[in-house]
């Protein structure tokens, strides 16, 4: 009988703490891809997801680039889901260059992307990159990020994805047209 | 210490020796099988402190002559038998009744015993220490895989849960000595924090009355019990040792036990340390385990009437995730399957645990204390406290894999008075209150957001079991009625995050029979019916978020109301005598309300990539099969067994198979038990020589769509094993030893149920040497 009255007493009596509702660390909510020729727009391919994984739907904005034409590009991704305290993530990304690597696909014929910039080891990052159009079109660039991937394997310096193991962090299309 | 406890253990023996002055004591007696009453022949009698010994003849008796004056102890064991060891102090001739329980006790008859366990009348089994000791390298899913009705739900080499007649997790309750395990026992990649090495018994229930246990389940308990310390002024014990190839592992489990009549205790400790598992040809990178357990076991009376208990035990573990395995999205998932060997394998074995692992540890402290009120009468109070602390850790950007991704702490207390009343009509009822209050909160640590909130919640229940034996009919009732409450903060998906507070209440009503019927002397006809209702627990309802180990947004749903099962189970039993037993179990279970991740029609976008996305939903469901086993003894040194187990399970509403349900599997063994001992080397003796050849054949789940899986269930496989097992007697001692062969044929398979079969093959071949010394 005792243990009841203690029962009811815990019962009774017990509120559970308020849970810690703190900034969330290693979110991405949102990617900017821009791209920059001399003599056409500014491009800014852009992936919104504030309220994370799950919940509402996510912002998407594709672009038009010009035919014939070579962009140079650059790739920014950002914490914002508290809007009071924005975390520029690419910089964490950089700090830890030789685990990451961007990889491109894009469906759109005669696009191509190279990278330009290089990590310690002399490996490709992806951070900034070239993109060359050829002749008019319209399709998708697939836009990954793998963490951990194997930058000695077959042919994942040329930007293959196949044999680069590791991760997904990032993983977004965008719709493209070239004119 | 050890070693000096061994030179005590000589010095004791020698002055056994010199004391002895007139040596013309005989002991004789007999031996019976305490399942069926009848003899047992062929019974091994080994006395320890002159090595010497004899065997039972046909009617099971024995004799033993020119015995000194002095303190002996005489082990007994039989072909597949637990040994039993009995302490005597040899004054004049003695005469000695022994009970043995047959190996027919797996298939439950050594429950006969109803005044010890008080679940005699359902259908259960029963893993003897014995087998837990030759099997140290396991954890508790390894040790009763092999049993019918079981399988195991895996993730990977190192994790595994138990399922009964196709329940795990929220549905099936572990209780270790008494108290039910508090854990996170939700997570299908959370194994049960328990040690089974520092049990004496592990106990599978498998009926639909688990009244007295609540604790959710809908019929099925997983019971581990530590047996009372025996009457023995000696300090005695044990040092387990075993390695295995696989793994490279090294296991140690040390007990150590001492009755005095003031106190009596028991000590038990387990070391465990293993590096990379091996497929049939690779590494299993980061798959190692290391493992610290303690245990002690404390009894003290007062009189005859009042008994108190005291078990502590400290479980601790860190555990490798194949490093393959863990992923970011459904492409790496889909290019890990078109894999033959796992992304980062290497070519050398490694003792290394890095992220993903897990760390996790399990503590308790338990008192109990019973009263005799009279002959009829009993009371009993529990009192336990638990604390479980799991942290996770992934693969993190920034130096953050220091930092566990999901770290929980767990504190419970567990309240239990029970009321045992022997009535004058033969009726024996029981009655009992059980309380049990956790806490659960997340560690800010991980800097994200929580899978499971924080909450406390109580669990209240009232329980009454009356039970009769009448004639050729045993009748057994109870009814069962819990109320829970939970308190919950639940972190938002909003825009900052904010907190926000649910309270829920749940009654469940648990109402359970069962009948056997003795339909001769050595044929019984058991049936139990049970109806239970379990509510959904708090990752049911509240979780969200990606599901790392196989990509996909799982949200739990507030919505969900309780769910309800109704059990019935048949099992006919045949044990003509101590050579052939046979028993069959049919089940059914129907489900109202049944609980599971539904395939969403969407998917849901993300930063990540695309995610199937799953929820909670509610449906009719029932699961239903067959256990069937048997064992027959030829010439008292060949031993058969043969275990099949056939499960199926349906979604009822919509009409198709449930998934994750064990495939239908055989498990056959033979021994042979060598009857004469074999001299080694001068004073040195092999006794008791037995070679078992046994093999395990797990067929396809054919039982599923293949729109329900990512990859089609993985073919039937064979698994061959091997044991060699001796007892090695030298002049003053004995050391018992096996050599165990697991995966003879270092075949390559996929098991159904293990998570990882996406990625990468199971265990190959793997040898254990163990040695185990008594004394």
């Amino acid at each position: 009988m005792a243990s009841v009255a203690l029962g009811a007493l815990i019962f009774s009596s017990c509120e559970k703490d308020h849970a810690h509702v703190h900034n969330e660390h290693e979110v991405m909510t949102t990617l900017t891809f821009t791209l920059t020729a001399e003599g056409a727009d500014t491009v800014a391919l852009r992936f919104i997801d504030l309220d994370g994984e799950g919940g509402n739907e996510p912002t998407i904005t594709g672009g038009t680039l010009k035919a014939n034409t070579t962009y140079a590009g650059s790739i920014e991704i950002l914490n914002e889901s508290n809007p009071e305290d924005v975390e520029d993530v690419t910089l964490e990304i950089l700090e830890e260059d030789e685990d990451h690597q961007f990889f491109f696909t894009s469906t759109v014929d005669g696009l191509t992307l190279t990278y330009t910039d290089q990590d310690a080891d002399g490996k490709p990052i992806g951070q900034t990159n070239e993109l060359k159009t050829g002749d008019a079109g319209s399709g998708t660039i697939l836009v990954t990020l793998l963490h951990e991937p194997n930058k000695s394997g077959a042919n994942v310096s040329t930007g293959d994805i196949a044999n680069a193991g590791g991760e997904t962090d990032i993983e977004v299309t965008f719709d493209v047209n070239v004119e | 210490m050890l070693n000096r406890l061994f030179k005590l253990f000589l010095l004791f023996s020698a002055i056994l020796s010199v004391k002895a002055q007139d040596c013309t004591y005989s002991i004789e007696g007999s031996v019976f099988d305490l399942g069926t009453h009848l003899p047992l022949s062929d019974v091994n009698i080994f006395v320890t402190e002159t090595s010497n010994g004899c065997c039972t003849d046909e009617r099971g008796l024995f004799s033993l002559y020119n015995l000194c004056e002095g303190e002996y102890h005489i082990v007994f064991s039989h072909i597949g038998c637990e040994p039993k060891k009995f302490h005597i102090n040899l004054t004049q001739d003695t005469v000695l009744h022994i009970d043995l329980s047959h190996t027919i006790s797996s298939l439950g008859i050594v429950h006969l015993d109803e005044q010890k366990t008080g679940h005699i009348n359902q259908p259960s089994l029963s893993i003897s220490k014995k087998t837990i000791e030759e099997n140290l390298t396991k954890n508790l899913g390894g040790l009763i895989e092999n049993e019918t009705g079981v399988s195991l739900l895996k993730s990977g080499s190192s994790l595994s849960k138990p399922i009964v007649h196709g329940l795990f997790g929220n549905r099936l309750s572990i209780i270790n000595n008494g108290i039910i395990q508090s854990g996170q026992q939700w997570g299908k990649d959370h194994a049960p924090e328990i040690d089974p090495l520092s049990s004496n018994r592990i106990t599978i229930i498998k009926g639909a009355n688990a009244i007295g246990y609540g604790g959710g389940n809908l019929g099925s308990v997983i019971l581990m019990e530590s047996k009372k310390i025996a009457h023995e002024p000696h300090l005695h014990g044990y040092v387990n040792y075993a390695f295995e190839t696989n793994g490279r592992g090294n296991n140690l489990n040390i007990q150590l036990e001492k009755y005095t009549p003031k106190l009596a205790w028991r000590i038990n400790g387990t070391l465990k340390k293993y590096g990379d598992k091996k497929t049939s040809d690779y590494y299993l990178r980061n798959t190692g385990v290391e493992e610290a357990n303690f245990s002690i076991q404390l009894e003290k009376s007062w009189g005859e009437r009042f008994f108190l208990n005291f078990y502590g035990s400290t479980f601790n573990t860190n555990l490798g995730v194949l490093r393959g395995a863990h992923i970011g999205n459904l492409t790496d998932l889909k290019r890990g399957l078109s894999r033959d060997v796992p992304f980062f394998t290497e070519e050398d074995f490694s003792y290394k645990i890095n992220a993903p692992m897990q760390k996790v540890a399990h503590h308790l402290a338990k008192l109990d204390a019973t009263y005799l009120i009279n002959e009829d009468e009993e009371l009993k109070f529990i009192i336990a406290a638990q604390q479980n602390n799991r942290k996770e850790f992934d693969i993190r950007r920034g130096g953050r894999s220091d930092l566990p991704m999901l770290s929980l702490l767990q504190n419970t207390l567990n309240t239990e008075v029970k009321y045992t009343r022997k009535m004058k009509n033969s009726w024996k009822l029981t009655l009992g209150n059980q309380n049990i209050i956790s806490d659960n909160t997340n560690n800010p640590e991980t800097k994200t957001s929580p899978l499971i909130p924080d909450y406390i919640s109580f669990k209240g229940g009232l329980f009454g079991v009356a039970s009769k034996k009448k004639g050729f009919l045993l009748i057994n009732m109870g009814l069962r009625y819990d109320i829970e409450n939970q308190n919950i903060v639940a972190i938002q998906n909003t825009i900052p995050r904010t907190s926000k507070r649910f309270r829920n209440n749940f009654h469940n009503l648990s109402a359970a029979s069962s009948f056997k019927f003795d339909l001769s002397k050595n044929q019984s006809l058991l049936f139990n019916t049970g109806y239970a209702t379990r509510n959904p627990g708090i990752n049911e309802l509240f979780s969200s978020g990606v599901h790392q180990g196989v990509s996909a947004i799982e949200d739990g749903n507030i919505h969900l109301k309780t769910e309800k099962a109704f059990k019935n189970t048949l099992e006919y039993k045949w044990v003509p005598s101590t050579k052939f037993s046979l028993s069959a179990l049919a089940f059914h279970q129907s489900f109202e309300n049944y609980i599971f991740l539904k395939p969403q029609n969407e998917m849901k976008l993300t930063i990540r990539g695309a995610f199937p996305y799953f929820k909670y939903e509610q449906t009719h469901a029932r699961i239903y099969g067959f256990d069937f086993s048997s064992e027959i003894t030829i010439r008292n040194s060949i031993q058969g067994i043969i275990r099949y187990s056939f499960l199926r399970g349906k979604d009822t509403s919509n009409n198709e198979p449930l998934i994750s349900l064990p495939s239908n599997n055989l498990f056959t063994s033979l021994k042979y038990q060598f009857d004469r001992s074999i001299n080694l080397f001068e004073n040195v003796r092999a006794e008791e020589f037995e070679i078992d050849i046994n093999n395990k054949t797990v067929f396809k789940q054919n039982n599923i769509l293949s729109t329900q899986d990512y990859s089609p269930a993985p073919s039937t496989y064979n698994l061959l094993g091997l044991k060699v097992s001796s007892r090695l007697v030298f002049p003053n001692h004995y050391l018992n030893c096996f050599i165990k062969i697991e995966n003879l044929f270092n075949t390559k398979y996929r098991e159904y149920l293990n998570r990882h079969r996406y990625f990468a093959d199971d265990i190959g071949l793997s040898a254990t040497l163990g040695l185990n010394f008594k004394f």
